[in-house]
């Protein structure tokens, strides 16, 4: 048997797979035929599960709505469309900042000196030692009307013998977008750090050598040679920044409902899990339509392995 | 450091912590729990609680495994419907949880509670203001825990123009100004009761005027906040706002310029509760919990503790004997000691079936609307 075993290469591949497999049929594949089950059914009056064939979940959530002001029998109701747009808008903006910051920074480390780049290397990591929701709570301490940044500069105001007026950052849009790219910033420098650093020296001389200057180097070696990274990372950032709603709940005073906070009120005030789940699932539908023309255009991440 | 420092701090951290063990030791030898009066019979070797976070003395805890020598383990939950959603889920082995008014009915006809057994409650020991309640008359499955209001409040010092009612908080002086509570049911319930409709409403041409009215106010409400309101406030982000009992007493304790004020509509009135989950496996435990900490040689840590509204006598006679301070600020303040026409005038809310997803829905679209 197990000289069989041993002969037989695609019964050991088999074998070394059939832990994971086994892992993600019971908790990835069940649970997701599950909801998919759950999403065609309707509400009890309870908040239980009527099992049928219907669609009208979907169809609430494209907009067609049988509750219409004007006492007609149907008409489109923007809001969840708007809600699904306006995560959508926040994961983008998100994203796009993040790369903004994390390329010049992961290609200073990439190109500083090796016995210092695990150092720098350590300093990105080490905020991710501290929980995740603890450092929002950090921010709200910064960001108050009393916080220390308005702290700071009053006392820099007074001492320039300026008035100061504290800037009202909590709980608005913007402080929502600066938790989102702090959050999500050491995801993006990793795996752009991991391709820059494996660009080697001398593509860069033959570059010289060819008449490039430093600016077309970068356009034409550097960039696409360091692409990888940055469709690895904006997989890493924008799928979580999708469905998260910790950092708009703490920082923006729970004012907005993005995607996320739809699907727990579902579960939990609203009581209506069919809608719940068929709320989830466009979500995950969308974000795969999104991440598919994404990585056609640019090539699967393979840096996601290697972050 | 020299090897020898390092060695006589090591000698010095060690003797320390003896001492400390020792003093720890000795504490533990005359103890401060009360006697259990009844003590009943328990043979369950643990017993399992399942209640609201931060909601719990942490002495009944200590007290009970020590005079009962049960193992009481907590888990804790921060809304009604994250409890209502893991207990309807099956496979939990709570034998006793805390739901709030307007979620027994639900569990009730869900089957997720049983029958108490009165005979073997300190059912003496309750203000009879507190039994007997709509949601379920008779105290067939509940008996009351703490109880309060959620009310507005205000701090003096820097609203100079105090609103009496929640009609009052639609005035644009108070824009950007305001916190209030993330619960769709009070606040889309304060709207409605400024219209002059009930709380509990679900005519559908009702909820589509408050939710027009509610539209215009979001915008000036500067946060959402169930979890901890008052931080807010103390913080001096925001001035005035919605809140329940507890909260707005602590605020004033920490700056008596918050005024907690009993709208004129009539605040929203709700009640916890202790109650039995239907197959709970240590009932023997969980009767004897609740008799030794309702004792009010326990009960009154309540009051130290978590300021709410409290429905035991028998708490508020021992501290009224050995713990006046704390006995004169509850009577005092009207934020626990509810003034009568408070609670006549009250409003409470109650499960609203099939409507509610649609109050989930306009609480959505005047949060979520562009």
């Amino acid at each position: 048997m197990l000289q069989r075993l041993r002969e037989n290469k695609a019964w050991q591949g088999t074998l070394l797979a059939l832990p994971t497999t086994l892992w993600l049929f019971f908790l990835l594949v069940i649970p997701l035929f599950l909801t998919l089950v759950v999403s065609f059914g309707s509400r009890s009056p309870d908040g239980g599960v009527i099992y049928g064939f219907s669609f009208h979940n979907y169809l609430r959530l494209m907009g067609y709505s049988t509750n219409c002001p004007g006492g007609q029998a149907s008409c489109f109701d923007p809001l969840y469309a708007q809600i699904l747009w306006r995560s959508l808008t926040l994961a983008f903006w998100t994203t796009v900042i993040v790369i903004l910051l994390a390329y010049p920074l992961a290609y200073f480390i990439a190109r500083s000196h090796p016995r210092r780049r695990n150092t720098f290397l350590m300093l990105v990591l080490v905020p991710l030692w501290t929980n995740f929701v603890i450092r929002v709570y950090a921010w709200m301490m910064l960001l108050r009307e009393q916080g220390v940044i308005n702290g700071v500069l009053g006392w820099v105001a007074a001492r320039l013998g300026l008035s100061f007026e504290p800037l009202q950052m909590l709980y608005t849009p913007g402080a929502v977008l600066v938790g989102m790219v702090y959050e999500f910033l050491p995801f993006m420098i990793l795996p752009i750090f991991t391709s820059l650093e494996k660009i080697e020296l001398p593509l860069y001389e033959a570059a010289a050598d060819l008449g490039a200057n430093p600016f077309r180097t970068f356009l034409r070696v550097t960039l696409p040679l360091s692409m990888p990274g940055v469709v690895a990372g904006t997989i890493l950032v924008f799928i979580p920044v999708m469905g998260t709603f910790i950092v708009s709940d703490l920082l923006g005073g729970k004012q907005v409902i993005l995607v996320g906070n739809l699907i727990q009120n579902q579960f939990l005030s609203a009581r209506d899990p069919t809608f719940g789940s068929a709320a989830s699932l466009i979500l995950m539908i969308m974000t795969l339509i999104v991440t598919y023309f994404y990585t056609r255009k640019f090539g699967f991440g393979e840096e996601i392995i290697a972050a | 450091m020299s090897k020898n420092l390092l060695f006589k701090l090591l000698a010095l951290t060690i003797a320390f912590s003896l001492t400390l063990a020792a003093c720890g030791g000795g504490q533990q030898a005359e103890s401060t729990c009360p006697e259990p009066e009844p003590r009943m019979e328990v043979t369950s070797k643990e017993l399992n609680l399942f209640v609201w976070t931060e909601y719990i003395p942490t002495e009944w805890k200590t007290c009970f495994e020590e005079v009962y020598g049960v193992k009481v383990n907590h888990d804790e939950y921060s809304s009604n419907e994250e409890m209502y959603a893991k207990l309807s889920a099956g496979g939990t082995n709570y034998d006793l949880v805390q739901p709030t008014d307007y979620i027994v009915g639900l569990m009730i006809r869900q089957g997720l509670l049983q029958k108490i057994d009165q005979s073997k409650l300190p059912m003496s020991t309750f203000d009879p203001n507190y039994l007997n309640l709509p949601f379920d008359p008779g105290n067939e499955y509940t008996i009351p825990y703490q109880a309060g209001t959620d009310a507005i409040i205000y701090n003096a010092d820097k609203v100079t123009n105090p609103p009496k009612s929640f009609a009052d908080l639609w005035n644009p002086e108070y824009a950007g100004r305001m916190v209030f509570l993330d619960d769709s049911r009070v606040i889309i319930g304060m709207t409605l009761l400024t219209l002059g409709y009930d709380v509990n409403t679900t005519d559908p041409a009702q909820l589509e005027e408050a939710k027009v009215k509610l539209a215009e106010l979001v915008p000036n409400v500067k946060l959402f906040d169930s979890d901890s309101p008052k931080t807010a406030l103390i913080a001096g982000d925001v001035d005035l706002g919605i809140t329940w009992t507890g909260e707005a007493f602590t605020a004033n304790q920490e700056n008596p310029a918050f005024t907690y004020v009993y709208p004129t509509e009539g605040a929203i009135l709700w009640q916890d509760n202790w109650a039995i989950p239907t197959g709970a496996p240590h009932l023997d435990a969980a009767y004897a919990w609740i008799n030794y900490t309702m004792q009010g040689n326990m009960f009154w840590l309540m009051l130290r503790d978590f300021p709410y509204v409290n429905p035991s006598l028998a708490a508020l006679e021992y501290a009224k004997e050995n713990q006046p301070d704390l006995y004169n600020a509850y009577m005092n303040s009207p934020i626990t000691n509810v003034p009568q026409e408070a609670i006549d005038a009250g409003h409470r809310i109650e499960d609203v079936g099939d409507a509610t997803p649609l109050y989930d829905r306009i609480w959505t679209e005047v949060k979520g609307g562009e």
